[in-house]
């Protein structure tokens, strides 16, 4: 068996799926049989920006390739590809991985602005789940998954695992589906969790960063369920205002380029590099925490109204 | 670029197409009406939580409105079926070019460059 090379790509199997569930949700809107939203320009950016991701795999792709190679072939354990228990390891390792990845890619500037324009678009359906990025290679994510080349898992083992993930968080982007049942909602993520995810409300900011299974938000306090009192609204705290696809990729790197610019200090360059997305040296800006601070303040001012 | 991957390229490419005309076709954008006072009072509240707004002017053709808050202005623009929302100076709004009917903004932000509302005159009587 060849253990470098994954015999198949799930996501490229899954393109035909995508394609028709996406036809699916647009008909039976149009019909007035489920519920969800479709702006041409929007759903043009978030499609274009998932053809355009798979040539920027491409480009940086080798590069992630060779490295996983590389420590794989200084590995701790031989894990064999075949056995049931690794597939049972792996499924649970990545998807902790992911969380970790995804949880880093909101929370710090410098792997937001590879992520962002995943976030971007203010509606949620299938279209948005496609809106994947350009710079994530460049950004050096894929380093958190070399640890589990280094404990054995073969790198054909790891991309087809990485794929079965990408694939499963398609079909969580709509708004077609309220709610799953109980159980399924406690174990693994669903278009009720994920539209949290995406959603800019204050309470909802920085929650909910799993990628299949919900259990780690639960673990690690980053859980925050939909409420009906509260609907989601998409999109990110400050929504682009065009629909040019090279914004959507790049604002906010060109906004890190021109916060650097004008750097002061060594401390000034670390925290707009690797400072929470909206920091700024005199706290002028906005990050997830103040926002969340002055809803909070807002809201118990409310109660305080309400009482007297 | 193999030969295999040019063929997944142009299907995906010629998908992407399909789907744009069918999303054009079903006409399913989330209705928009030209913004009420109250309308731009709620999105406001929504962008800006906490910020008291001192004065409002929606514009003309309803799809934008500038708030004053303090020493901040609080615009508001449509995109698409949605709105984008930035604070500038206030000076800096009240200084703003205006031309033909139309107030030029420049919000100083890259995901958001610039803003153009339409209104019949700037800046509102005694609002400077």
């Amino acid at each position: 068996m060849d253990l470098l090379h994954a015999p198949f790509d799930p996501v490229a199997l899954a393109v035909p799926f995508f394609v028709l569930t996406i036809i699916l949700e647009i008909a039976l809107t149009r019909f007035k049989a489920v519920k969800a939203h479709y702006e041409t320009k929007d759903t043009m950016a978030s499609l274009a920006m998932g053809l355009g991701s798979s040539v920027a795999g491409l480009l940086t792709g080798g590069a992630a390739f060779a490295a996983t190679v590389w420590v794989w072939q200084h590995r701790v354990f031989d894990i064999p590809m075949t056995a049931l228990w690794a597939w049972v390891a792996i499924f649970f390792l990545e998807d902790l991985t992911y969380y970790w990845f995804h949880r880093l890619s909101h929370e710090r500037r410098f792997w937001w602005a590879a992520h962002v324009n995943h976030h971007s678009s203010q509606h949620y359906n299938l279209s948005t789940a496609l809106r994947q990025t350009w710079t994530g290679g460049l950004a050096g994510t894929w380093a958190l998954w070399l640890p589990l080349a280094f404990l054995g898992f073969p790198p054909a083992m790891l991309a087809i695992q990485k794929g079965v993930s990408l694939v499963y968080q398609f079909w969580i982007h709509t708004e077609a589906i309220r709610r799953m049942p109980r159980w399924f909602e406690a174990v693994f993520n669903t278009p009720s969790h994920h539209r949290v995810h995406h959603a800019r409300n204050p309470r909802y900011l920085d929650s909910n960063y799993a990628g299949i299974l919900i259990i780690w938000d639960r673990l690690f306090g980053t859980f925050q369920p939909e409420l009906d009192e509260e609907r989601p609204r998409y999109g990110i705290v400050k929504n682009l205002n065009n629909f040019n696809i090279l914004r959507v990729a790049f604002h906010e790197w060109a906004g890190i380029a021109k916060d650097l610019a004008g750097s002061r200090s060594l401390r000034e360059v670390a925290g707009y590099l690797f400072g929470p997305p909206g920091w700024s040296p005199d706290g002028s800006r906005d990050t997830s925490a103040t926002l969340k601070v002055q809803w909070e303040a807002e809201q118990a001012a409310k109660k305080t109204d309400i009482a007297a | 670029m193999d030969k295999g991957f040019a063929i997944q390229f142009a299907g995906s490419f010629a998908a992407v197409a399909l789907l744009v005309a069918l999303a054009a076709w079903a006409k399913i954008a989330k209705p928009m009406s030209p913004l009420s006072e109250a309308r731009a009072r709620a999105l406001f509240a929504d962008e800006f939580p906490g910020k008291a707004l001192d004065g409002l002017w929606v514009t003309n053709d309803g799809r934008g409105a500038l708030a004053r808050s303090g020493a901040s202005a609080l615009v508001l623009c449509e995109v698409g079926d949605g709105y984008a929302a930035r604070h500038i100076p206030w000076a800096q709004a009240v200084a703003a070019s205006f031309r033909d009917g139309v107030l030029k903004l420049d919000l100083a932000d890259v995901s958001a460059p610039r803003a153009r509302l339409a209104f019949d005159s700037w800046p509102p009587a005694g609002a400077a």
